[in-house]
């Protein structure tokens, strides 16, 4: 039992690490919607970005490089069905060792730090080229006042564009800056919703652009033919000084179409997040794997790949590149055949879509950046300052505010040119992707064991397996990456920059922590003794059923703690103290060692815990659980452990019954079979409010029981019914509810009950219960309707009951 | 010299390209197919 005091031959206290994180399994449907949230934004900026870089052919490497992607998504699904917690940092490390694990994972901060701001840049670029051609369209008609015309100094108004979208992509960043901060919940439901908005939008787009080539035709776009691609300078990098009497370009055919490929893999961007979602899918894990990606493959090619195509096709070249290379699809909307107001409509929908994903993308890029430093802080490769948890929410808000003072400062420094922002993102994605499939690469070679999947295909020669299709996807990522090296002068010396500055600090923070670590690691030694297990289980705890669950976080705020063994006879019941390690999304793609789960912070708390449980000469059992979400883990820890209550602190963001909403809903999402517990929320000023969680005899009120019993008495004056008990009423009364609620009055019911909600939810009861004292039971009842049943309601609302308790 | 190193560079880099699109585009074949067998395929029926 890990106990205090222990029972262990030595002096120190037992604790259990739990080691896998506590996760809500999603469907491949939605792992799909989360990683397309990332990739499919690409579709708003990547076309316009390979066109200025390429010329009008751009479409062509769009569609290869989505079609590529394909393969890539391939390399992911391997990796992940060796590494359940898969990602570069882990599966480089792995293969390659520490310093190629750091570097790799700082080519991905990289495509972190910059997803955000060309997301926030480009969704502001979409939003202001709406409101200025708005504006066009009202000065056209004669709508706007000669005096706001003076202000313009006589032209049309209009804002500045790159301008306000530097305004807007700030002010997106600093919201989602204070949402992490608060500690949002990221929800699958709400990236399948921008999934099934952005289709709809997609199939609009594509139909109604099929209609426009059919009634308007269409301008050809160019085959993607050395003598079809036109460079800028900027594109060419520093290869313009190689050889400037003559086109390198044309000189080498290949060449030239190899560098337009690498101006145009940023379409698929966002492939690393298959490798994030992987853990949280169902089971069976590597088919919805394998049914996510080819999802996403197949979507992404669509919307991406044809929506660049049609581009060029619709958009005529007199205006394509230079009033919609920011927001092509707006454009695209434009051009569509058909009324201009439709168009225009159409257009706004575009917009808000695109707001909706970037936006998106933007919250995707702070969370995944937040995951990976919290993952490398937690391999002991970042100060552990930076980890130490938010006063009043308990999110790692030193991360959180590093990533976006960068994210801020690059987009300043950009100015609101998406070129530049795409140019310099290029280079993280494509690193990130070469060392990944490196990684794989070696990893053949290095175990040669069995694997959920290999890429195909494979040929054996001589015994040995020569991986043809992996080393392919290998050979044209490190071809791509290095000729970006060359081409995209911007990108190389602000990514490798980049890396290099994170690359140093991990390596100094690496070797200063070394020392730190071995001093805390003999000091936990000597009072802890720390034990691994994959999962939390009743038996490794050495605890009965029964138990109470309290679980912890700030070391400052253990009243609840105080109260449950003031209340407690801890020889009858066991108390158990648990702490939630928060995993981001990314830090919970890679594996968790006993060490990254049980930091300094966690052995602060514990030593408090552990002087409190002291204090009462009352023992206590410790455990560590990491979690994406603290309420699943407490709901799925109090399952494990067969708890019957669970003691809670008063939150900081929420009051009690929020806080039994949210662990409801958690206990909820358990499969069955599972057990109710009582949730316990102790307030600092010593209130004890008390829910029950999962189904359970209601709280009854006595108003309620007036009624029932006064409708019992009239009911048993029926000829025959003199012998009828006061729950075959509740049955009659539920059985009807249930059917009025599932079909015949849902509207009425439902209005009736917000209105009960909003008032102090006693005088209806009482009205109704006055009537019926006042109402003579009718002789002639009606039957009761034979096809009445209860079809669940629908309402899928946690069971949670509140039982205030003063005490 | 220098133009040299970078017409064999170029050609090495021209020469990976080739190779691994040619392959990749097999991977994209097979696995494609294998794929949308497991999107599309019948579920294996469950003996109790």
């Amino acid at each position: 039992m890990a106990s205090f005091p222990p029972t262990s031959p030595s002096n120190r206290v037992r604790i259990v690490v739990a080691t896998s994180v506590m996760l809500t399994f999603i469907s491949y449907w939605r792992a799909a919607a989360i990683v397309l949230n990332d990739l499919a934004s690409s579709a708003f900026y990547a076309c316009g970005i390979a066109e200025q870089a390429v010329g009008k052919s751009a479409p062509w490497f769009i569609v290869g490089v989505m079609l590529f992607s394909f393969a890539v998504r391939a390399v992911y699904v391997e990796s992940c069905s060796m590494f359940v917690r898969g990602g570069v940092y882990r599966v480089v490390k792995e293969a390659l060792g520490g310093t190629l694990a750091k570097l790799s994972v700082s080519a991905l901060m990289f495509d972190y730090i910059l997803t955000g701001p060309i997301s926030g840049v480009s969704a502001g670029q979409y939003i202001v080229g709406l409101f200025n051609e708005t504006l066009v369209t009202a000065d056209t008609h004669g709508w706007i006042p000669r005096a706001v015309h003076i202000m313009f100094h006589g032209v049309t108004p209009h804002l500045n564009v790159n301008l306000t979208s530097v305004v807007f992509a700030l002010a997106v960043t600093i919201y989602y800056w204070w949402e992490n901060t608060k500690g949002i919940q990221e929800s699958s439901e709400k990236a399948l919703r921008v999934m099934q908005i952005t289709t709809v939008m997609v199939v609009i787009l594509l139909g109604w652009s099929a209609l426009t080539l059919f009634k308007s035709g269409y301008n050809p776009v160019p085959l993607p033919r050395p003598e079809n691609l036109h460079f800028t300078k900027e594109s060419l990098g520093f290869l313009r000084y190689s050889f400037p009497e003559q086109s390198l370009t044309h000189m080498f055919g290949l060449l030239g179409i190899l560098i337009a490929f690498g101006h145009s893999v940023l379409a698929m961007s966002g492939e690393e997040s298959l490798a994030q979602v992987n853990r949280e899918l169902a089971h069976p894990k590597l088919k919805n794997l394998k049914k996510a990606a080819i999802v996403i493959a197949i979507y992404s090619f669509i919307f991406t790949g044809l929506s660049a195509l049609l581009s060029v096709m619709l958009i005529p070249d007199a205006v394509r590149v230079p009033v919609y290379k920011d927001n092509l699809i707006s454009g695209l909307a434009m051009y569509m055949w058909g009324p201009l107001i439709l168009r225009l409509v159409f257009r706004a929908f575009v917009v808000v879509v695109g707001f909706l994903i970037l936006s998106g993308a933007v919250n995707t890029a702070i969370i995944g950046s937040n995951g990976v430093l919290n993952r490398v802080s937690e391999d002991g490769v970042l100060a552990d300052w930076f980890r130490f948890p938010h006063r009043k929410y308990g999110t790692s808000s030193r991360i959180i505010n590093l990533v976006v003072g960068l994210q801020i400062l690059t987009i300043l420094a950009s100015r609101g040119d998406v070129y530049v922002l795409g140019e310099a993102y290029a280079f993280g994605v494509i690193w990130s992707f070469t060392f990944n499939s490196l990684s794989m690469l070696v990893l053949r070679f290095k175990y040669k064991g069995e694997r959920g999947w290999k890429v195909p295909p494979n040929v054996t020669i001589a015994g040995t397996e020569i991986p043809i299709g992996l080393l392919s996807v290998f050979f044209v990522l490190l071809a791509t990456a290095l000729v970006n090296l060359a081409t995209k002068s911007v990108a190389t010396v602000a990514g490798v920059s980049f890396s290099v500055v994170f690359f140093i600090i991990f390596t100094v923070s690496e070797h200063a922590n070394r020392k730190k670590y071995a001093l805390a690691k003999q000091q936990m030694k000597d009072h802890f003794q720390l034990l691994q297990s994959d999962t939390v289980q009743r038996s490794t705890l050495g605890i009965r059923p029964g138990n109470v669950l309290v679980p912890v976080r700030d070391y400052n705020t253990l009243n609840h703690l105080k109260w449950v063994l003031e209340h407690t006879n801890t020889r009858d019941q066991d108390v158990v103290v648990m702490t939630a390690r928060i995993t981001q999304f990314g830090a919970a793609a890679y594996d968790l060692s006993t060490e990254q789960v049980f930091s300094d912070y966690e052995q602060t708390l514990f030593t408090r815990a552990v002087s409190v449980a002291e204090s009462f000469g009352k023992t206590i059992s410790l455990l560590v659980v990491p979690a994406k979400d603290p309420w699943s883990a407490v709901a799925q820890t109090a399952h494990n452990l067969e708890s019957s209550r669970v003691v809670a602190g008063l939150s900081s963001k929420m009051i009690s019954t929020e806080q039994a909403f949210l662990l409801g809903s958690a206990w909820e999402a358990i499969p069955e079979p599972k057990q109710q517990f009582v949730l316990q929320i102790v307030e600092p000023n010593g209130v004890v409010g008390t829910f029950r969680i999962g189904p359970h005899t209601p709280t009854m009120k006595n108003e309620d029981v007036v009624l029932l019993h006064r409708l019992w008495l009239n009911v048993t004056r029926e000829p025959g019914l003199e012998k009828i008990h006061h729950h075959d009423i509740l049955t009659e009364a539920l059985t009807r509810f249930a059917h009025d609620y599932g079909a015949r009055d849902h509207e009425n019911i439902v209005k009736e009950l917000r209105r009960h909600r909003d008032d102090d939810g006693s005088n209806p009861v009482r009205r109704i219960a006055d009537q019926i004292q006042t109402v003579q039971p009718n002789p002639t009842r009606p039957e009761r309707e034979k096809d009445g049943k209860d079809d669940g309601g629908g309402d899928k609302r946690p069971s949670v009951s509140n039982r205030p308790d003063s005490k | 010299m220098g133009h040299i190193l970078v017409i064999i560079l170029a050609r090495f880099l021209e020469g990976m390209f080739v190779i691994g699109s040619i392959g990749s585009f097999v991977v994209l074949v097979l696995s494609g197919i294998e794929d949308l067998e497991t999107l599309f395929g019948k579920e294996e029926e469950q003996h109790s």
